[in-house]
């Protein structure tokens, strides 16, 4: 694992500023979708690769050890054997990046995974997730003793109502809490993209985040209504660079961010939809349902 | 488990994660190309015309080189073929009602959507230019054009009652260009029932498959037909005389030009080179690539302006992923530029931007104004207010407020100074092919024995011709420049006879000093005049009105003079003043908001007045052609230089006594003297912006072959009389569409 984001001091002129322009984002976005599709080798070798960015996550109020024992074991061997062989990519050590549930599920994650003999991160939502409506003090105490069970990586919500109304000291401050509670373990900051409201408070989001010792920022938690897309990637990216830019760190997101310590698909069906493309690479044909091992 | 069939290189890819290529096969193309047996004639009238004995000129693939067909290169009984096709198949095409023109079009863009790819991987494969761009761009637009186009023709009978279509296009395009420019000029003159010629440039493909594809859709076959041929080919077009109009454009543009604020200049800069290095270049066939090639010639051009800039002190930085060898040319910033150097003057080519910093907004605005061209240009800024005021301020056809490059087919496109006059799109761009019904068709003979050298350049001598015997109080006496009478640099008169033959007056002998007085005038005047709202603008109409009214009787008898009846002089008096009034009112409601697909947010179509406009008035009707051309011109923001009808100025000369006291200084001026003469200086004048002239033909021809000087847009009666007195000739929508220029204004939205 890479080392922690220290933060900085917070410094609000480096949001004050902002403005996203909201149509040209989407433009964009709507460019680079249009522009940068990759074929053959190349699509087969991109979908392992983004396979060890994917947090394999179970967040299901059904959860219980025997499902996540299931996904554990899915982790460590996420495309199958033969189809990794056929690749000549069998003996690259391809697992998710990590297993990722609810805290009262990181006891049966941490024991499924050592049943295994692998040290895949096990992470964990907290801090009130999803809706981070809960008061200070359970949130914190929620990251300790998901840090205590053995998640080595912290996926906690941010208070929305702060971004809505402009409170970005009270943002940082807590974000830092959240930090300290951490410990040791990886923080990763999601911003809950869809209930932000505008595209400029997405980037003043991530840059507080950031600020206050993130090691990952996330965009949503997959609760919302609108979840992931591409034109807030874009912006949470953009707001990476600057932030590296500014810390004098000489990075750019270029091919060098793209390693699992720096760079997370959080999914639950991603994984399957893969498989399946790798295995119409290799074989030619499309998959049946029954042909690849359930998570 | 089925066999496996996976390549070796996922490995090393899984550590470089570089991009690959993702070809987009061309086999349909060269099918095409071979059912033509890789040898490209004409299509003319439904058919594949292949003469013999032609000069035939090489296809090639910008990119390798390879010979991919040959071309054969038109001549001139081939010309005249083409338009005798299409002069044919005008008869039948406007004789439908719209409706069945609708359709047709309607049809053009189903089947090329049924062969888009064949479209896009011939334009890419031929012009090197990245498929995805054709194929997401160009190709669709196409489709779009046609519908729009489609709808416009459905209700030809009444939303352009009174217009009918002009007939035959000669349409001429560039030697590099998209199929979609074409397509611009093609649908609206299609539409509005008119046929086309078009000549392209050798080795264009990809307008013969379009040809092809409307000609093998059955009932009219000539309406669209297509040759290639050399630039020589241009003036035996232009000169066929079943040609009602020439429609031509020029290379489109290549390069850009950026002026950013110096106080975000680094950032700026920074964030720019930093994208420019994720460019992919590579086979315009590619679909992953940013930009693909443009053949041996651009690459020499792009690769001879950057080391000529870099000599005259320009900073150079090149990024991106591009292939080393010719013809692919990396993406260029160019910076540090002194605006002096000969680079500066220069069109940029692609894929050259050139960047150079500006300190307010008022700078950006005098620099961007400060070139001939005049087509779009954009603004990024998140202040709305300083957007707007740089929106409304740049001397161009298309603004983008923090867009760029958005195109629609109910936006109308154009320009204004060099980039050309004409639109394309929206109900602007039919009216390019369409005349006021009854009106004569252009009659495209030539005088041959026109000397434009000496054409009215020199004036002359007038002596005394007797004492004068007109009415008192006697006119003024002058030239209305600046808003007062001055006298003339020339310090000599002329004589103006009454219709019995009866010396009635001397005027001033006006010469090339007035006018060049005159127009600065009217630049003075100018930015003031057209300021002011259109009810302002009104208001002073209506004030003229009110004193031509009070002045109706002096007025009367001096038409009386010229030989009116007394009750048809009266008339004249009080249709003029109507004429005032009139043109307030309509000013009021000029310009809209257009909605646009796929765009959220408003774009505005503006109009916008042309500037200073010369006005040669003709002699009939002294004082009512006078104020109907002035009427319109002042109502819609114009400033003018007009001269008066040269059989009795006197008329003209009465009104300026009361914009003496009406208007603001400049805003009209009146020179008088030899028509010839001052016709001359102000078609030469290159800071003239727009010119009407209501004379002979041969003073027409002048006026059009000078005004090519500034590419003005000019308005010329070629001999034919207008009938001033009935508003459909004399405040007619035809003035209304002349007066101004439209610009469009996007409003993209979001936060």
């Amino acid at each position: 694992m890479s080392a922690h984001n220290r933060g900085t001091e917070l410094d609000l002129s480096w949001i004050s500023k902002i403005q996203v322009n909201h149509p040209a984002v989407l433009r964009r976005a709507e460019q680079i979708q249009a522009r940068r599709t990759v074929k053959k080798e190349w699509q087969a070798a991109w979908l392992l690769k983004a396979v060890t960015f994917i947090d394999l996550t179970t967040l299901s109020g059904d959860d219980t050890s025997s499902n996540i024992q299931r996904l554990c074991y899915k982790a460590k061997y996420p495309i199958r054997e033969d189809l990794l062989k056929a690749l000549n990519m069998h003996d690259k050590g391809i697992t998710t990046a990590a297993v990722c549930v609810y805290p009262a599920r990181v006891c049966d994650a941490v024991k499924a995974l050592k049943a295994a003999g692998c040290n895949i991160p096990v992470a964990s939502v907290a801090a009130g997730f999803p809706a981070g409506q809960t008061h200070l003090k359970t949130r914190l105490e929620e990251i300790r003793l998901a840090v205590e069970d053995g998640a080595t990586e912290i996926d906690v919500v941010i208070n929305r109502s702060l971004v809505l109304t402009g409170q970005w000291e009270a943002l940082y401050d807590e974000i830092r809490q959240f930090r300290k509670a951490c410990g040791e373990a990886h923080l990763k900051t999601i911003l809950a993209t869809g209930e932000l409201g505008t595209l400029t408070n997405v980037y003043k989001a991530s840059m507080i985040a950031m600020m206050a010792g993130s090691d990952f920022i996330k965009t949503s938690t997959g609760k919302e209504t609108v979840n992931a897309t591409f034109p807030v990637a874009i912006v949470m990216l953009r707001a990476i660079r600057d932030f590296f830019w500014k810390t004098g760190n000489k990075e750019e997101l270029g091919d060098e961010w793209l390693k699992p310590e720096l760079f997370r698909i959080g999914a639950s069906t991603l994984l399957s939809d893969i498989e399946r493309q790798i295995y119409h690479h290799v074989t030619g044909r499309y998959a049946a349902y029954h042909d690849l091992p359930m998570s | 488990m089925a066999a496996t069939r996976a390549g070796p290189r996922a490995r090393e890819i899984f550590t470089s994660l570089e991009y690959g290529p993702v070809p987009e096969s061309h086999a349909c193309a060269l099918a095409w190309l071979d059912t033509q047996d890789r040898c490209l004639g004409h299509y003319v009238n439904g058919k594949w015309l292949k003469p013999e004995h032609r000069n035939s000129v090489p296809c090639q693939d910008p990119i390798t080189g390879e010979n991919l067909a040959s071309c054969l290169q038109a001549q001139a009984e081939d010309v005249a073929a083409a338009v005798e096709a299409a002069r044919m198949a005008f008869k039948g095409w406007s004789a439908h009602p719209g409706v069945v023109r609708a359709q047709h079009l309607t049809r053009l863009a189903e089947v090329i959507q049924k062969h888009q790819r064949l479209l896009w991987t011939l334009e890419s494969l031929v012009t090197g230019r990245a498929v995805r761009e054709v194929r997401d761009g160009d190709v669709q637009l196409a489709q779009q054009l046609l519908h729009y186009h489609a709808i416009q023709a459905s209700t030809q009978e009444e939303a352009l009652a009174g217009w009918e279509p002009m007939g035959v296009i000669g349409l001429i395009l560039p030697p590099t260009f998209s199929f979609l420019e074409m397509m611009w000029r093609i649908c609206p003159a299609l539409a509005v029932g008119c046929t086309v010629v078009a000549l392209v440039p050798p080795a264009s493909p990809a307008p013969l498959l379009l040809a092809q594809l409307a000609g093998e859709l059955g009932p009219f076959p000539g309406i669209l037909n297509v040759l290639s041929g050399p630039a020589s080919l241009v003036p035996i077009l232009a000169s066929q005389p079943g040609i009602r109009k020439v429609a031509f454009c020029g290379a489109p543009e290549g390069g850009l030009r950026l002026l950013i604020q110096e106080s975000v200049w680094d950032e700026a800069m920074r964030r720019l080179q930093e994208r420019m290095g994720r460019l992919r270049s590579g086979r315009g066939l590619d679909g992953a690539v940013d930009m693909g090639a443009r053949g041996a010639a651009a690459c020499d051009l792009v690769q001879r302006f950057v080391r000529e800039a870099q000599s005259q002190g320009a900073q150079v930085f090149q990024a991106g992923d591009v292939p080393s060898e010719r013809p692919f040319y990396p993406p260029t910033l160019v910076s540090n530029l002194p605006p002096a150097s000969p680079c500066a003057q220069v069109e940029v080519p692609w894929p050259v931007v050139v960047a150079s910093p500006f300190r307010t907004a008022k700078e950006a605005l005098l620099v961007a104004n400060g070139t001939p061209r005049g087509g779009s240009a954009s603004v990024w800024s998140e202040r709305l207010g300083q957007a707007l005021e740089l929106g409304y301020g740049l001397q161009v056809g298309t603004v983008w407020i923090n867009a760029h490059g958005l195109r629609d087919p109910s936006v109308p496109t154009g320009g204004c100074k060099e980039s050309g006059c004409s639109w394309h799109g929206g109900p602007d761009g039919l009216y390019e092919y369409l005349r006021p019904s009854g009106t004569p068709a252009r009659l495209s003979c030539l005088s041959k024995n026109l000397n434009y050298d000496t054409f009215g350049l020199a004036v002359p001598s007038t002596l005394p011709a007797g004492p004068e015997i007109g009415p008192s109080p006697a006119p003024p006496y002058g030239l209305f420049v600046g808003g007062r009478f001055q006298a003339p640099g020339a310090r000599s008169s002329r004589p103006i006879r009454d219709s019995s033959g009866n010396l009635h007056g001397y005027v001033a002998e006006g010469g090339a000093k007035d006018i060049r007085g005159a127009v600065e005038a009217a630049h003075q005047a100018f930015p003031g005049w057209a300021g002011q709202s259109p009810g302002a603008r009104a208001a002073l109409l209506w004030a003229l009105a009110a004193a031509l009214e009070r002045r109706k009787s002096t007025l009367a008898s001096r038409l009386e003079r010229q030989g009116a009846e007394l009750k048809a002089a009266e008339a004249e008096v009080e249709l003029s003043a109507r004429r005032l009034r009139a043109w307030g009112a309509r000013v009021q409601a000029q310009g809209h908001t257009l909605q646009v697909a796929g765009l959220r947010g408003p774009v505005l179509r503006l109009r916008e007045p042309l500037g200073v406009l010369a006005v040669v008035c003709p002699d009939e009707w002294p004082l009512l052609a006078f104020v109907s051309l002035l009427a319109p011109a002042l109502a819609y923001g114009n400033t003018v230089v007009m001269v008066p009808s040269a059989a009795c100025p006197l008329l003209a000369l009465e009104v300026c006594q009361d914009m003496a006291t009406v208007f603001p200084a400049g805003l009209a001026n009146v020179v008088t003297g030899d028509r010839d003469h001052l016709t001359r200086c102000l078609a030469l004048h290159q800071d003239v912006q727009a010119m009407w002239y209501f004379g002979s033909a041969q003073g027409s021809q002048f006026v059009e072959w000078a005004s090519a000087g500034n590419l003005k847009p000019v308005w010329a009666s070629r001999g034919c009389p207008r009938a001033w007195d009935q508003e459909a000739e004399g405040a007619g929508p035809e003035l209304g569409l002349r007066v101004a220029r439209t610009k469009a204004l996007w409003l993209p939205m979001g936060d």
